[in-house]
C-alpha cells in the first residue's frame, strides 16, 4: 500500500502510546483490587464428578438368587450419598481382589436410572461354565460385602436423535439385563421409545424376570412387550426355536425400526445372518460388547498355532519393571491380572480404550472385533490390552 | 528396580501446553515427568471411536503450521521437535451465514490476502481500499508481535515507535473500537468478524492484536488439521517425549503441589505418591492450582487469590458429533467450516451464552471436506460447536442432564438445517454430545472451560506477556496451556508450553549458579 497508516483511536494518537505503556499497571491495579475470597467450586465440576465418579465403594444390600445359577446383587453406596445417574442400558465394571490379584468384570445395570436417585443400583450375574469372575461371586458375595464400582459406561442405549422410537430388543442369557433398565425407564417415564424385546431362552424355567416384565408391560401402556422364546420347549403363548429374521418382521411392524442385541457371542453371530436378509441400515441395528473372548481360536483369524504357548512379557510401569510368563490363550490384560499385576480396564471387548498401553516389542493378535483403536494408535504401535492376545515374547509398557 | 522419585520438572496434565513443555524441556536434557489424570495425551486434543467413525472432539482448525516451505510458529516447532504429524490442508477460511431479519449474509471467504480482498470486493463493491487497510494494520500488528517476542520483553522502544506505531495506539482496546476508529463500514465488519467464536468473547472485548494475529496469520499460511485427528498431534509429542526421556504417568492426578518457603518442593498424587521436584509447569490452570492445589493452602499468595476473583474463566463447549450414513456430496454439505449466526452482533450472541434456552451461534465443521477418507466409504462426519459462558451449566441436575443434551442437539441440528437447507436428521449412525460437563470431566478444567481466561484488553496477551515473570508467585511454578499467557487455542497452549519449558530451564541454570 502507498498510503501511510495512521490509525489512532483517541484524538490524540500519544494517549493510545500511553495507553500501551500504562497496560501492567493496569492489569496490576485491576488484579490488587479485587478481593482475596477464596473460590468456591464450580458445579460444573460437581456434577462432572457425581455423573462420572473415578470409582464408587458399595455394600451388597442384598441377595436375591433369581434361579439356581443366577443372582442379583442390590448394590448402595456405603457413605449414604447417591450413586451415579446413568442411561438406561449402561454397564459398571466391577473389581474383585483375590490375594494380590485384581480381576474386573462389566456387568450391565439391571435397575433403572431412577432407581440410582432412590441410592440403588442392581446387578444380576448368571454362572457361565468358563466365567470365572461370576463364579467366585456367586460363590461369595454376600450381604454386607464391600465391592468397588466403575462409574457408568458404554453406548448401547436408546438416543432419540439417532434411533428410531420403535426398538426391537434381542437378547439371550443374561444380556436380558440392560433391557430390564431400558424397560423400567420406559415405564417410569425416563425414556420415551417403544421396546418390543424378544427374548430367547432354553425353557422356560431359564427365563429371567417374568414377572418383572408382566408388571413392566402393564405399567407402560402399550409400549413395551416381551416375546419369550424358547428353543428346548415347546409351550403355549411362547414363541419357539430360535430367534430369525422371520420372528424379528413378524414383531417389528413399524419401519424404520432399530434393533437393539444383546446377547452371547453364538447368539449374535445367528442373529447377524438372519439381520443381514432384512436389508436393515447400518444405523438400526446397535449391539452391547460381549465383553472378553472366551476361547481365542474361535475367533476369525487367530493363528492357531500360537494357541497353548507361553512367552515372556517384560511390563513396565511408573517405577519399575517386572518380567512373567504369559500363556497365548490369554489376553494380555488376564496375564497381567493373574500375575498379581496392576492394570487399568473398563469395557474388556477392546472399545473403550481405558487399558491403551505402548508395545515396545514383540507381535500381537487382536480381535478383529474387538478393535475399537484410534487411528494414530494403530500407526505409533499402541494396543488395547484387553484384546490383544502375545503370538511372540513381548514388551509393553502401561499407562502408569 | 526402582526409578528414583526426583525431577528437575514435573509437568501437571497432558494438555497441549504441558505436552509441548514435557517434549521441550526432555528435548533440552532435564529429567522430566508428565502426570496427566486421564488415560491418553492431548486433553481436548483427543479423538475417540464410535462405531466406524473417530471423531474430532475440539479441533476445527489450526492458524499458525504453514505449508513446508512457510512454516508457522506451531508448524515450526513441531518440525524442531522432529514430530511426525501427517498435516491436511483447510480448503477455504470459512462459510458464514448470518440468518436474522434484514442481516442475512451468505459468504465463502477464501483463504489468502489477495484471494479474501478479491472476494470481499465481489459481496461488498467498493470495499476493497478499506479491507486492504485492515489487512495492512493486522500485518502491523503481527510483526510487531513477532517482534516483541524475538526481544523476550525488552524491546528498543524507538524501533516499536518507529515500525509500529498503529500497533501501540491499537494494542490497549478492542476490535470494535478500532473498527470504528477505521470507519470500517458495517457490510466489511460482519464479514472480517466471523472468526470472533473463536475467541470466545464478543467483538467489543476481544483484544484487537489478538484477533488481528489471529486473522492474517489464517490468511497468511492457511489452517490445517492432522489427518487422524488432534490425538495424532497429542500421540506425536507423546511419543518424542518418551524419545527424549522423559517419562508420563497416566490415571494419575496431582492432588497437591508441595511448597515451603514459597518454593515449589514437590507433588502429591492421587496414589498418596509423593515425588519431590523445584520446578512444576501446570496445564492445570491457576483457577484450579490456586483453589485447590497449593499446600498449605496458606502458601498461595494474595496476589493470586486476588487474580481468581479479578480474572473471568472463559467459556465453554458445547459439541455434537455426527457419523452419518451418506456421503458429504449426497447430503449438499460443499464447506468444511460453517460459522452460523442469527446476528453479527456479538454481544447479543455472547449474551445468549450465558443461558441454556437456546445457543445462537455455531460453528460447524464438516471433516471430509479437508479429509475425504476420514470415515468410511459412503459415510461422512460433521461436528456442531456452540459456546456456554458464565454459570449457564450450574443448575442442571444429573437426573435431567442426558435429556438437556438431546435437547440442545436437537436445537443446533434445526437450526443448520433451517439455514442450510441441507437435511441431515435421517442420516445419524452415531452420535455423541459433549457439554460443559463433559469437558470438566475430562480435562478437569475449571468450570468446563476451553478457552482459559476471557482476553478483555487488560488481560490479553500483550500485559500478560509483559507479566510472564511477576506472574511467577511461588518460586518454581509456572503455566502452560490456553490460561496461560499466550492466551487461549492450540497455538497458543503450544507455545506457552516451549517459553514456559525454556524459562524453566534457565530458572535451573541460574539455581544452580546462585546455589
Amino acid at each position: 500500500m502507498d498510503k501511510k497508516l495512521n490509525i489512532k483511536i483517541k484524538p490524540i494518537g500519544l494517549l493510545d502510546i500511553i495507553a500501551f505503556t500504562k497496560m501492567v499497571k493496569k492489569r496490576t491495579s485491576i488484579i490488587n483490587a479485587a478481593n482475596t475470597k477464596p473460590i468456591s467450586p464450580s458445579n460444573v465440576n460437581i456434577n462432572a464428578l457425581l455423573l462420572h465418579p473415578k470409582k464408587q465403594i458399595m455394600k451388597i444390600v442384598e441377595v436375591i438368587a433369581e434361579t439356581p445359577k443366577v443372582k442379583t446383587f442390590v448394590l448402595k453406596m456405603v457413605n449414604d450419598t447417591l450413586p451415579a445417574f446413568f442411561r438406561a442400558g449402561q454397564y459398571v465394571s466391577l473389581k474383585l481382589k483375590i490375594g494380590d490379584s485384581i480381576f474386573t468384570r462389566p456387568y450391565s445395570l439391571s435397575s433403572s436410572p431412577n432407581d440410582s436417585k432412590r441410592g440403588v443400583y442392581t446387578i444380576t450375574i448368571k454362572g457361565a461354565d468358563d466365567g470365572f469372575f461370576s463364579k467366585w461371586a456367586l460363590d461369595n458375595w454376600k450381604e454386607g460385602d464391600i465391592v468397588e464400582v466403575s462409574s457408568p459406561e458404554g453406548n448401547f442405549y436408546y438416543e432419540p436423535l439417532r434411533d428410531s422410537k420403535f426398538v426391537t430388543g434381542i437378547c439371550g442369557g443374561s444380556g436380558v439385563t440392560p433391557f430390564l433398565s431400558m424397560a423400567k425407564a420406559i415405564a417410569e417415564g425416563n425414556e420415551d421409545f417403544n421396546l418390543t424385546l424378544l427374548y430367547g431362552s432354553c425353557k422356560e424355567c431359564d427365563i429371567l424376570f417374568k414377572n418383572e416384565f408382566d408388571r413392566l408391560e402393564k405399567a407402560a401402556n402399550g409400549k413395551i412387550k416381551v416375546v419369550y422364546v424358547l428353543s428346548d420347549e415347546k409351550l403355549a403363548n411362547y414363541e419357539n426355536g430360535f430367534i430369525t429374521a422371520d420372528l424379528i418382521k413378524k414383531y417389528s411392524k413399524n419401519s424404520p425400526y432399530s434393533v437393539f442385541i444383546c446377547g452371547p457371542q453364538v447368539m449374535y453371530n445367528f442373529v447377524s445372518k438372519e439381520l443381514s436378509t432384512l436389508n436393515i441400515p447400518h444405523k438400526y441395528i446397535r449391539r452391547e460388547l460381549f465383553g472378553e473372548v472366551k476361547r481365542i481360536e474361535m475367533v476369525n483369524g487367530y493363528p492357531v498355532e500360537h494357541l497353548n504357548k507361553f512367552y515372556q512379557l517384560k511390563v513396565n510401569y511408573f517405577g519399575g519393571n517386572t518380567q512373567i510368563i504369559a500363556n497365548s490363550n490369554d489376553s494380555i490384560l488376564v496375564s497381567l491380572e493373574k500375575s498379581g499385576i496392576k492394570a487399568p480396564s473398563k469395557c474388556r471387548s477392546g472399545e473403550c480404550g481405558f487399558c491403551r498401553s505402548k508395545l515396545v516389542s514383540g507381535n500381537v493378535f487382536i480381535v478383529p472385533d474387538g478393535d475399537g483403536r484410534r487411528a494414530a494408535d494403530k500407526k505409533l504401535g499402541f494396543i488395547h490390552i484387553c484384546s490383544s492376545y502375545p503370538i511372540s515374547d513381548l514388551e509393553i509398557e502401561l499407562p502408569k | 528396580m526402582v526409578k528414583s522419585h526426583f525431577y528437575d520438572a514435573i509437568i501437571i496434565g497432558a494438555g497441549n501446553g504441558g505436552l509441548v513443555a514435557a517434549a521441550v524441556a526432555a528435548k533440552q536434557g532435564l529429567k522430566v515427568l508428565l502426570i496427566e489424570q486421564h488415560n491418553l495425551p492431548g486433553g481436548f486434543a483427543s479423538s475417540f471411536v464410535r462405531g466406524r467413525f473417530e471423531f474430532e472432539p475440539a479441533l476445527h482448525e489450526l492458524c499458525d503450521i504453514g505449508p513446508a516451505d512457510n512454516l508457522g510458529n506451531s508448524g515450526k516447532l513441531f518440525k524442531d521437535l522432529g514430530t511426525e504429524i501427517e498435516w491436511c490442508s483447510v480448503p477455504d477460511a470459512y462459510r458464514l451465514i448470518v440468518t436474522g431479519k434484514g442481516e442475512e449474509i451468505d459468504v465463502t471467504m477464501p483463504f489468502g490476502e489477495k484471494e479474501f480482498i478479491d472476494k470481499m470486493e465481489e459481496y461488498v463493491p467498493g470495499s476493497r481500499a478499506k479491507t486492504e487497510e485492515f489487512f495492512a494494520l493486522c500485518n502491523e500488528v503481527n510483526s510487531a508481535l513477532t517482534y516483541l517476542a524475538e526481544s523476550k520483553g525488552n524491546p528498543n522502544k524507538k524501533k516499536l515507535i518507529k515500525e509500529f506505531p498503529n500497533f501501540l495506539r491499537t494494542a490497549t482496546y478492542s476490535l470494535d473500537r478500532v473498527e470504528k476508529a477505521m470507519k470500517l463500514p458495517e457490510d466489511i465488519k460482519r464479514i472480517l468478524n466471523a472468526y470472533w467464536c473463536y475467541l470466545g468473547i464478543s467483538t467489543d472485548r476481544i483484544n484487537f492484536p489478538l484477533f488481528a494475529t489471529m486473522f492474517i496469520k489464517y490468511m497468511q499460511r492457511g489452517a490445517y488439521v492432522a489427518k487422524n485427528r488432534s490425538h495424532e498431534i497429542s500421540s506425536a509429542l507423546e511419543e518424542r517425549i518418551r524419545h527424549f526421556g522423559g517419562e508420563i504417568l497416566y490415571n494419575t492426578k496431582v492432588e497437591k503441589i508441595l511448597v515451603k518457603d514459597g518454593e515449589v518442593q514437590g507433588v502429591i498424587t492421587d496414589s498418596g505418591i509423593e515425588i519431590a521436584c523445584k520446578h512444576i509447569i501446570s496445564n492445570a490452570s491457576p483457577h484450579v492450582v490456586y483453589s485447590s492445589m497449593i499446600h498449605p493452602a496458606d502458601d498461595v499468595p494474595e496476589f493470586a487469590k486476588k487474580s481468581l476473583n479479578a480474572r473471568r474463566v472463559a467459556p465453554s463447549g458445547f459439541c455434537i458429533y455426527l457419523g452419518l450414513n451418506k456421503t458429504k456430496e449426497e447430503l449438499g454439505l460443499k464447506d468444511y467450516s460453517y460459522f452460523v449466526y442469527p446476528t453479527m452482533d456479538t454481544s447479543k450472541l455472547y449474551e445468549s451464552m450465558k443461558s441454556r434456552v437456546n445457543p445462537l451461534l455455531q460453528a460447524t465443521v464438516c471433516l471430509n471436506n479437508v479429509i475425504p477418507d476420514c470415515s468410511p466409504k459412503g459415510t461422512c462426519i460433521m461436528s456442531f460447536t456452540t459456546l456456554f459462558a458464565e454459570n449457564s451449566w450450574d443448575d442442571v441436575k444429573p437426573e435431567d442432564y442426558f435429556r438437556e443434551k438431546t435437547r440442545i442437539a436437537q436445537n443446533m441440528i434445526d437450526y443448520f438445517e433451517k439455514s442450510t437447507g441441507i437435511k441431515i436428521k435421517d442420516s445419524i449412525e452415531e452420535i455423541e454430545i459433549a457439554t460443559p460437563i463433559t469437558f470438566a470431566h475430562y480435562t478437569g478444567s475449571f468450570r468446563g472451560s476451553i478457552y482459559g481466561y476471557e482476553t478483555d484488553s487488560w488481560d490479553s496477551v500483550l500485559p500478560r506477556m509483559m507479566m510472564m515473570e511477576s506472574d511467577v508467585l511461588i518460586k518454581g511454578l509456572r503455566f502452560a496451556g490456553g490460561a496461560a499467557f499466550r492466551t487461549l487455542g492450540y497455538g497458543s497452549a503450544y507455545l506457552s508450553g516451549e517459553t514456559s519449558a525454556l524459562l524453566t530451564i534457565k530458572d535451573i541454570k541460574e539455581g544452580k549458579q546462585n546455589g
